[in-house]
């Protein structure tokens, strides 16, 4: 396995594991008012969003230590890839301007938790893509030809 | 018809020393895998990098890479 496709696959592992662990304290601790009454419920949100950066970038500096591990054949790829993170974005961001809009069309206001929620999980959609479109990449042979094709 | 590019890096990877594939990647400037999947027809190198793995060789370009239909 290459490095960059190993760094994806970690990535693609830990960025799974950081959404369901984000889906499952939402869902015991309550609806997502609940974050701005909780104090605790805060402190475990941020204890995520600090610890699962530091496993990202420990699982990063594991698989490429050396610039040269990265060569032309992985910068395609990783050119390819940055498609499949846009259209995801994309995606991610249509998705919550319908959602909201249908749940809070009535009240006309949406509680500024979301703003919150609609940044972690740009973020994490971003990355996921990211590491999805590079396995993607390895699999259908990306990158085919070393002119860009 | 598409144009298909072959190559004979493993014949002359075994023919310089049995050269290993990361040894052979080590020298050219790629990973281990680029040349996996050179060697397997999945990848057609850039100019550069064909012409780094010909130098390599001691060889002109074209008898490390063919075109053909």
């Amino acid at each position: 396995m290459a490095p960059l496709q190993k760094r994806a696959l970690f990535s693609l592992v830990i960025g799974v594991v950081f959404t369901i662990a984000l889906i499952l304290i939402f869902i015991v601790k309550g609806d997502v008012t609940t974050f701005d009454d909780d104090l605790g419920f805060r402190f475990i949100v941020y204890a995520l969003w600090v610890g699962v950066p530091l496993a990202y970038l420990i699982a990063v500096n594991l698989t490429l230590r050396k610039p040269e591990q990265i060569d032309e054949r992985d910068k395609l790829i990783m050119a390819r890839a940055a498609r499949v993170q846009l259209l995801a974005v994309i995606l991610s961001m249509a998705a919550w301007v319908i959602v909201l809009t249908e749940v809070f069309w009535e009240g006309g206001q949406v509680p500024v938790v979301f703003l919150t929620l609609i940044m972690i999980s740009t973020l994490v959609v971003s990355t996921l893509a990211q590491s999805f479109g590079i396995l993607i990449g390895y699999w259908r042979n990306w990158g085919m030809g070393g002119d860009g094709r | 018809m598409a144009a298909r590019i072959v190559n004979r890096i493993r014949r002359l990877r075994f023919d310089h020393d049995e050269m290993t594939q990361q040894e052979l990647a080590h020298k050219v400037g790629c990973t281990r895998q680029t040349i996996v999947a050179l060697e397997q027809g999945k990848y057609v190198p850039s100019l550069a990098l064909a012409f780094e793995i010909a130098r390599t060789f001691g060889v002109t370009i074209e008898e490390v890479f063919q075109y053909g239909k």
